[in-house]
């Protein structure tokens, strides 16, 4: 695994904002794996804050729900971050009278198993650490659990939604993991966590040290910071040398992971039922004024945060990422906005040295081999796909890759590994 | 706004190919000053004689193959100074020029450049000039000697005439040789260097040696005719063929595994060939063989992925 450099700061020592008044929301169907949500709203519809508006479509699928009292607008084709147009909700915000009633927090002991499932389900909650796999298919699993991971590690340089979550809300993340931990019935909890997040750190020891939950005492596991240590597999490899294949799931080995914003979510669903409408989400680079750390409703377009100076420009930024540097996806212009899995966007100014060379000819020096956190052959990727040679991808296994890009990032010839692997999985098929 | 469209990862290393190659040239500057203390003037001719055609080659090769200049990546420097350093320091000016161009257009370039060819380029090199001008090579002087007085290296000297010369000697250089091979601690410390900057990768050198050690001591026990271990380690190419040679990326197997093979079998080549052939020296032509064998090793090596491995 790859030690990169943090640059965690100042955004990770940054308290927690919120602009939870955007006037328009764009929220695609498509927010998770799985097949897309079904509309169930029409054009011109009033709809209530926290009502449904696209349904859970399958056995892989999540629910959607309106982050504020608005009137729909439109349904309709729209840019998307990963996919380039998808169909997507509009609504636009009508005023709403402060509703002043606290209810009371459901008991989580009365509760059946099936109740629970069924409430995280209605709530449209995914993974939120970037994969978005619907927690309540992940929450009933075909094989019993033994270990139950908590995933605090955020291992992409400049994110650190995660980490401020853990500073600020960490007891109503582990009332999130009693309620994971009822469904679950694992032997043991395990809280990973990489030792760059010290204000995180010390809250755990606080919390675990004086709170009592209805589940033994996690074990908390500090890990050294490495790239890409917060991806599930690699993570359960970290923990417990266990090794999962393209071809397993986590649970084949008794494992389970769970991202800190996904047991939030849960959290907020099951005591007070509410739906994942809004998440963290850190906003940094430097081309803004300031980095923040922000409370946005799901939908929330950069272009109205710019427009309403949430977030300022100190330079025109050249690049603005989607998620970290390493794994997150380049956006084509303000009008993308914040999806359940976007833990954080990024604002650069200008693209480093480094991006701007030229691909030159590969020397076989295997730094791609030797840094695949899967032993796969990068470089050979990129040979076959040159030549069009597609079929012969599948002898050097290309679909157990995951992704990280690693592989790019350590190449000396900047041969854009991570592109031809993606454009060899798509040629074949 | 316009914004930049591109995959990720949006970050990379700082490390280039030609920051590869400098540290190289770095990690042979030790070596390369011991050749100039104990050789003098003949050494830096031979230097610059090698480096000057290899890397107007280059140019000269790029433009007739209509491509840009590859010269600003250093590998060609690289190619003529390593050919420079395995060559004695008595050699003719024209065999110099000779190999230094067969290097560069017949060892890397027919292959389709950097990275495509299969031998080292400077072995290469040098072992055309092995084969027209034989005599050439094998013609060595003393160190601070100006006039041509042939004197054997320590390892014909050991193979020939059962005479060993001292271990001091072989660790610091003062003895006869190729000129960037005799110093076995400037050797090291720019090895060690070009390791310590992953620019090269540890598993080779590092069976390589082993490789040698292990072998060296089992036929020190089992003839002592054959020579210490300590005095195989120092003497000759292997310090240099273990650190620059044999961790050249494009002709040295892309497999964690492949790279411990190789290492390994180049050592059991060389102590063969020193043991047992007519040659004193054995580190060119088994690292060339070796070169050889590379896409195979490559082909029973592949790792396989992670949670594969197993049952």
């Amino acid at each position: 695994m790859l030690k990169l450099t943090e640059h965690k700061y100042p955004q990770q020592a940054l308290k927690s904002t919120e602009f939870l008044s955007a006037q328009k929301l764009y929220l695609p169907l498509t927010q998770h794996i799985g097949k897309e949500a079904k509309v169930c709203v029409e054009k011109n519809q009033i709809v209530e804050k926290n009502q449904i508006i696209a349904e859970s479509s399958g056995l892989i699928s999540a629910a959607l729900h309106a982050p504020m009292k608005a009137k729909v607008l439109d349904i309709k084709k729209y840019p998307h971050i990963t996919l380039q147009k998808t169909e997507t909700i509009i609504l636009e915000a009508l005023p709403e009278k402060e509703s002043k009633v606290s209810s009371e927090p459901a008991q989580l002991n009365q509760a059946s198993k099936e109740s629970i499932l069924e409430k995280i389900a209605d709530k449209g909650i995914v993974g939120m650490g970037g994969a978005g796999f619907p927690t309540h298919v992940k929450l009933n699993p075909p094989k019993k659990i033994d270990t139950l991971i908590i995933n605090g590690c955020e291992c992409e340089p400049y994110l650190a939604s995660d980490c401020r979550l853990m500073a600020e809300n960490l007891i109503e993340i582990f009332k999130g993991i009693e309620v994971i931990f009822k469904l679950t019935s694992p032997r043991r909890v395990i809280f990973a966590i990489e030792d760059n997040k010290t204000e995180a750190i010390k809250n755990l020891n606080l919390v675990t040290h004086t709170k009592k939950f209805s589940f033994p005492a996690p074990e908390i596991k500090i890990l050294k910071s490495r790239y890409p240590q917060g991806g599930e597999k690699q993570l359960i490899y970290s923990l417990t040398k266990n090794k999962i294949s393209c071809q397993m799931l986590p649970c084949d080995s008794g494992c389970l992971v769970f991202n800190v914003a996904t047991c939030f979510a849960v959290y907020e669903a099951f005591y007070y039922n509410r739906p994942l409408i809004k998440r963290l989400v850190t906003f940094c680079g430097d081309a803004l004024a300031e980095p923040k750390n922000l409370w946005v409703n799901l939908g929330t377009s950069l272009r109205e945060l710019a427009d309403k100076k949430v977030i300022e420009f100190r330079h025109t930024p050249k690049r603005i990422i989607f998620g970290g540097p390493m794994m997150g996806v380049a956006a084509l212009n303000l009008d993308c906005s914040i999806l359940k899995t976007t833990g954080g966007i990024l604002f650069l100014k200008d693209s480093p040295r480094q991006l701007k060379e030229e691909e030159s000819a590969c020397i076989g020096c295997a730094q791609c081999v030797d840094n695949c956190p899967i032993n796969l052959m990068p470089l050979e990727y990129a040979k076959l796909v040159k030549n069009k040679a597609y079929t012969d991808l599948e002898d050097f296994y290309i679909k157990d890759c995951i992704e990280c890009g690693c592989c790019s990032y350590v190449c000396p010839s900047r041969i854009p590994l991570l592109d031809y692997i993606k454009l060899g999985k798509t040629k074949l098929k | 706004m316009r914004l930049e469209i591109a995959g990720p990862p949006h970050l990379k290393q700082k490390k280039n190919t030609s920051g590869v190659m400098l540290d190289v040239i770095i990690g042979l500057l030790p070596a390369t000053a011991a050749s100039l203390y104990f050789f003098g003037l003949p050494a830096l001719i031979l230097i610059l004689t090698c480096t000057l055609t290899a890397v107007i080659s280059e140019e000269i090769i790029c433009k007739i193959r209509k491509q840009k200049s590859t010269v600003s990546d250093l590998s060609a420097a690289i190619t003529g100074l390593l050919l420079a350093l395995i060559l004695p320091p008595a050699i003719r000016w024209y065999a110099a020029i000779l190999g230094s161009i067969f290097a560069i257009v017949v060892g890397k370039h027919i292959f389709g450049g950097l990275g495509s060819n299969i031998f080292n380029p400077a072995l290469l090199g040098r072992a055309l000039i092995a084969g027209a001008y034989p005599a050439m090579i094998t013609t060595y002087i003393e160190p601070g000697q100006t006039q041509a007085i042939t004197e054997a290296t320590p390892l014909m000297l050991q193979k020939f005439d059962g005479q060993l010369t001292a271990l001091g000697q072989l660790f610091f250089g003062n003895v006869s040789g190729s000129i960037g091979e005799t110093s076995a601690i400037c050797l090291i410390i720019g090895g060690v260097y070009l390791l310590a900057r992953r620019s090269a990768d540890w598993r080779i050198p590092l069976s390589l040696l082993f490789g040698v050690l292990v072998i060296s001591t089992a036929g020190y026990l089992i003839n002592p005719d054959f020579g210490p271990p300590l005095f195989h380690l120092l003497a000759g190419g292997l310090m240099l063929g273990a650190f620059f040679m044999a961790t050249d990326p494009a002709t040295t197997p892309v497999t964690k595994k492949g790279r411990f093979i190789f290492g390994t079998a180049c050592a059991a080549l060389i102590m063969t060939l020193r043991y047992f052939s007519n040659l004193a020296e054995g580190v060119l032509f088994s690292i060339l063989f070796m070169n050889a064998v590379v896409p195979l090793i490559n082909r029973y090596t592949r790792p396989k992925p992670f949670g594969r491995d197993k049952k």
